[in-house]
Formats: C-alpha cells, structure tokens, sequence
C-alpha cells in the first residue's frame, strides 16, 4: 500500500471563549485562562445547570452585512478571519475553483431552528446542518467543493480527515478545514436532560471529575499538499482513522475498542508506531466513564511510554467546543511543537489512579513534540484521531 | 481510483421495498400526495424502544441489503466493514421534536446526526471505518467516493454506504420552503453493500447542472443517488453506469468504466 501524501497545514484561525486569535488563545491556554461563566444570551434559568464556556461578544471586525444573521455562520466566519490573518493572505491566495471547504459540527444551524420554531420561519433554511458551511464557503469565496460532515464530537477530525482526502485526489489546491458547534438552548437542555453537565468546575482525568461543561467555538486549519506548501506551515497532517464504537447511542464502549482502533487507524496512516508519540491532545471531557475508557485505550496504544508521554487536556479551560474540539486540539498539537510548551490541564489537581497517564498539571511543561495524536469520541459511538507531526 | 463492486443494494421508500415498487412517473404515482411517508419498520419492539422511525428505517434497509445478498449479518460485521451515511435532513424531525417538547419523552442522543449510522452499527456490529455527511445527492455520490477510496486503501473490506430522509414530521416546514415542489417527497431509506471491484470509478463535480430522475422517483434528496443505482441493476445492459444529483447548486457525478454490479435483484 503506498504512503499517504504528506498534507501540510499552513496556517489555523480560532474563535474560542478565551480568546478569538491564535495568538490569544495560545496564551490563554499558557497562563491558565478560564472561559467558563454564566450564560447570558439566552435563558437557563429553568436548567440544572447553567454556565459554560460562552463566547460573550465577537470581536473581530468583520462586514456582517455579508454573513447570514446566523451565530454559527459567524462563529465561522471569525475562526475564518483569523486564519486568513495568520495565513497573510486575505483572501486566501489560491484559485476559488480550486479551494475547497470542510467543515464538521455536530448541531449545524439548530439553533435557527429555534428561532424559526419561535416564529420565524424564515430560519428554516438556515437550521440545516450544512447550511453555515456553506456560509463560510461563500465569505470566503470558496467554488470548490463545501462538505458538512457531522460525526458528533468527533467532527472536527473527521473534517481534517477529509480535507487531507480531498487534496490527495487532487480535487483541490488549497483546504479550509475544521470544526464549530455554538451554546444554545437546545444543546444546553439536551445535555442537562442527561445530566452530564457538572455543577463544580471541569475536572480532565481528576479523581473528583463530575463531569463536562459545554463551550462554543470554530476552530480551523488551512490545509495544502506538502509540495505546494512553500516553507510557511505549522506542521503537517500524517494520519487519520476513524471507527464505530457500535456500542451505545449515547455512551462510549466501556472497553474503548473504537477509540483504540481509530487510533492504530491515523498511527497506520501516517506509518509510526504509538511508541513514537511525543504528546497527546486528549478529549478528555472530565465525565466519570470518558477519561477511564480514554487512558486504558491510550494505554494500550503508547504502549510501556504511556506513564511519560504528555498528555492535555483542554476541556477545564472552556469546556467542550463540540465540533470544534478535535480541530482545536489539533492546533494545540502544533502550538505545543511550535513554542515548546505544553500547557496544563486547568481543573486537574489530583490525577485519578485510573487515569493512570502523565497528564500535564499546575503549570506548563517545557517541551516540543515533534509526533503529537488527538483523539476524539462522540455520540452515536463515533471516534476519531489524527497525528500530527510540528513543523 | 479502482471501483467498488456493487455487491447487493435495500431500498425501502415510501413508494415501497425494492426497486419494482419505484413508479415510471412519480407527481402521476403520488396522486396529489405531497409526502409518500415510510411507515415506522416493525423490528424489535423492546431493542429499539427508544428508537426513532428514521433509525429504524435505515436498519430495514440494511436487513433488505443483506437479503438482497443472501447473507447475514455476520458477512458485514466487524472493524473490515465501513460505515458511510449521507442525510440532508434526517435529524430534522428529532430536532424539532426536542425543541417543542413534544411529550417530553426525545431522548436528546436520537437527536443527533449519528443517530441513524449508530443504531445501524449497534445492530449489525459495524465497527469499521465511520463517516457521516451532510448535503443532498453529492453527499452521497461523495459518501460512495470515499467507500472506493477506503476499500482501494485497504483500511476496509466491506463499506456500507447509507443515505436516510423523513419527511412527515416536517411536511409544513418542507412546504415553506420548497421553491418548486412539482415532484413529492418521498421518504427512503437506501444502502449499498460495496466490495473492491474492477475498472475505475470517476467522481466529479462541478457548480450548476443538473442530474437525478426526480421526475421518475420523486424527492429523495441524499437517497436519490442510491435508488438510481437501485433501478439502474434492473435494466441490465452492460458498460459504463453513471449517476449525478444536485444540491446547493452543486451537481456531482460518479461514473464506473465497467457495470459494477455482481448481482441481479433478489428482492421484489
């Protein structure tokens, strides 16, 4: 079987709750930042649980005039900016037919849905889940192929995934790849009916671990085939895999199979050994079954390393983005390889015995992972990882 | 990119099982209907209690693919077979379900996206491979694109690609919307059972065009690609078999150098 193509990533944008530019995030994450508050822009009072990590006002200055009246579409737009910023190229210097879009979510527009259930009905386009894809397609001017793909939390590696795909078939020169899911009320009340969401703080892999708090954000990368990539990059994508847990609609196979085989899957992609892994984003959502399934399968992958591999988690910092997690855990691979740091795990302040990993805590870690993998779980048992070699 | 082998096909739509129950002329078929709905599958009451229709559609579809093969659900599952479905919409009636609180009793996971491919991987233990798409007919000419190029990778035997749509619980809304509803919805449920086969497939789009039979089918949005392939075994013939279909003013085209299919229907 020939080697996959080598897919560069040339540059990210993010929009997040502790910071709407790569710069600000990075250092948010660095200094311990904390993005979860009570929110405000739409009603909780009625909910068990009503703070998260709320993005309270953004900042960028766009046309809006351009964007639908959307929060997702905007979200978008804003991860969108910023990347065109950290590209230096405003718009994206490639050929519109020739650029191609990728976008994973694992709401879409269901808050539109809302709004139009609410009365106005003219929303109804916009609740479909493609529909801010193809927003963001449009503001970036984009005619080549706009792909929504929706495999829950894992979303955001399924799109990298992809996007590497399409540059490999030739279908595109340039691809803007990633993921968003926004706070709403819809998302909020589905959670709280599980009583998933913790009342205490978020706690990745701590033996007090309660459970998760939700965040909104759009996190995106900038992929291109390595050869076309001039020297400008933040790394390059090796490896994707993706597995069905087949398990349970809503929680993770106790085993963690999926995750396990999703891992070796992006591992035989990108043609290294778990025991070459230098770090691990983890998704790491701070629910009581998660972390113990998450560590026991990463265990078993980094195999006898697993006890000194770095491993972060960024769910204390703002919760859990969704969709966006797992492009947002992919840039922090490249951050981490770029500045030589890892962050901590905010909320980690007593590792659980059954997480038994070396997860990062208290302050950052002087290091810079040159293989770093993050993994990714969701709903309907969808898991997904991707490897990453730093530039 | 080699082709996959169309191995055997389920067709469940509100037309009927199989590609015979598909009508010649689908607005003349409907007869003033604007929704042709699916009744919900009668499969395990207790196992899928909590199921939704949309799920369970696609599980009889995949139960009607496998007859179709004469084999059982030991053939597909395991890691070697991948997972690939294409909705537009078929998370809609959940959402909107959630959002009204229609008796309180929408477990919010049936909300999601994944519902559909989660309760087909639970029942038939597909733990390959797994991708989900949103969009209409490209998502799925896409979704069979990605099959070939899995099963060309090796990273999978088997690919099992799934395209589901409802209509019913959001007719009011589709009427709304719908510029030109000359054809009705037709609620499917559709599934290829894809192995490495022989010859080359193209996949290709472009801005503009057309393609489907909607004329012939009606609506099926992601599921109209699947059903093409349906009645495109029917008519036997050899050579180069190709399907399009349109979405968001995108049209997208697979073409297979040789006839991939190993089989003729089984199934009525």
């Amino acid at each position: 079987m020939p080697r996959a193509e080598r897919i560069a990533i040339t540059a990210a944008g993010v929009v997040t709750p502790i910071g709407q530019d790569l710069d600000t995030f990075w250092s948010a994450l660095l200094t311990g930042a904390d993005g979860i508050s009570i929110i405000e822009r739409f009603p909780v009072k009625d909910l068990r649980v009503g703070q998260g990590g709320e993005i309270k006002k953004l900042t960028r200055a766009i046309d809006w005039r351009r964007v639908p009246d959307s929060r997702a579409a905007r979200l978008l737009v804003s991860a969108a900016d910023d990347l065109c910023v950290q590209a230096g190229e405003r718009p994206l210097g490639v050929d519109p037919e020739r650029l191609a879009v990728v976008i994973g979510t694992a709401l879409g527009g269901v808050e539109e849905g809302e709004r139009a259930l609410a009365g106005s009905p003219r929303r109804f386009p916009h609740a479909l889940y493609d529909a801010p894809g193809h927003a963001l397609g449009r503001w970036l001017g984009a005619r080549g192929p706009v792909i929504t793909v929706s495999t829950a939390c894992a979303s955001g590696a399924t799109a990298l995934g992809l996007g590497a795909e399409l540059l490999r078939r030739g279908e595109a020169d340039a691809v803007v790849a990633g993921g968003y899911d926004i706070l709403c009320r819809f998302v909020l009340r589905g959670f709280d009916s599980l009583r998933s969401l913790t009342r205490e703080r978020v706690r990745p892999f701590d033996r007090r671990r309660s459970g998760l708090l939700l965040g909104e954000a759009a996190a995106l990368v900038l992929l291109r085939r390595e050869a076309e990539a001039g020297g400008k990059r933040l790394g390059t994508l090796l490896g994707c895999g993706s597995a069905s847990d087949a398990f349970h609609i809503a929680a993770p196979d106790p085993e963690g199979r999926g995750i396990e085989r999703a891992m070796r899957a992006a591992l035989t992609e990108a043609e290294v050994d778990g025991t070459e892994v230098d770090f691990v984003s983890a998704h790491g959502t701070a629910t009581p079954l998660n972390d113990t399934i998450e560590a026991a399968a990463l265990r078993r992958v980094l195999g006898p390393r697993a006890s000194v591999v770095p491993v972060n988690s960024m769910k204390g910092a703002f919760g859990h983005a969704m969709g966006a997690a797992a492009t947002l855990e992919a840039i922090l691979c490249l951050l981490a390889g770029r500045h030589g740091q890892i962050p901590a795990t905010l909320g980690l302040e007593e590792l659980d015995p059954a997480c038994d990993l070396d997860c990062v805590q208290g302050v950052p870690r002087a290091a810079r992972p040159r293989l770093s993998l993050s993994t990714s779980l969701g709903f309907g048992g969808c898991n997904a990882a991707l490897v990453i070699e730093s530039a | 990119m080699r082709a996959p082998a169309i191995r055997a096909v389920g067709l469940l739509s509100g037309w009927g099982e199989g590609a015979a129950s598909v009508p010649l002329d689908a607005k003349a078929a409907a007869a003033g209907r604007a929704v042709l709905e699916v009744e919900r599958p009668a499969l395990d009451p207790e196992r899928f209690r909590r199921s939704r229709r949309e799920c369970l559609m696609g599980v009889a579809a995949v139960h009607l693919m496998l007859e179709d093969a004469q084999q059982g659900p030991e053939a597909v599952a395991g890691e070697r077979t991948a997972l690939l479905f294409a909705t537009t919409a078929a998370y809609a009636p959940s959402n909107r379900a959630f959002i009204e609180s229609r008796g309180g009793s929408t477990y919010f996971p049936y909300t999601a996206a994944a519902a559909v491919p989660a309760e087909v991987a639970i029942a038939f233990g597909l733990t390959g491979p797994y991708e989900i798409l949103i969009g209409g007919a490209p998502a799925t000419l896409r979704a069979i694109a990605r099959a070939a190029a899995l099963l060309e990778a090796h990273a999978c035997d088997h690919a099992i690609v799934l395209a589901v749509e409802v209509f019913a619980e959001c007719a009011d809304v589709f009427a709304r919307v719908r510029r030109a509803p000359s054809v009705p919805l037709v609620e499917t449920a559709a599934c290829l059972w894809l192995d490495r086969g022989h010859g080359t497939i193209i996949f290709e789009r472009r801005r503009g065009g057309t393609g489907g039979d909607r004329a012939r089918i009606g609506e099926m949005l992601s599921c109209e690609p699947l059903a093409t392939l349906a009645l495109a075994r029917e008519t036997g013939g050899e050579g180069p078999v190709a399907v399009a279909g349109t979405w968001r003013g995108e049209t997208a085209r697979l073409e297979w150098s040789a006839r991939p299919y190993r089989t003729r229907s089984r199934v009525a």
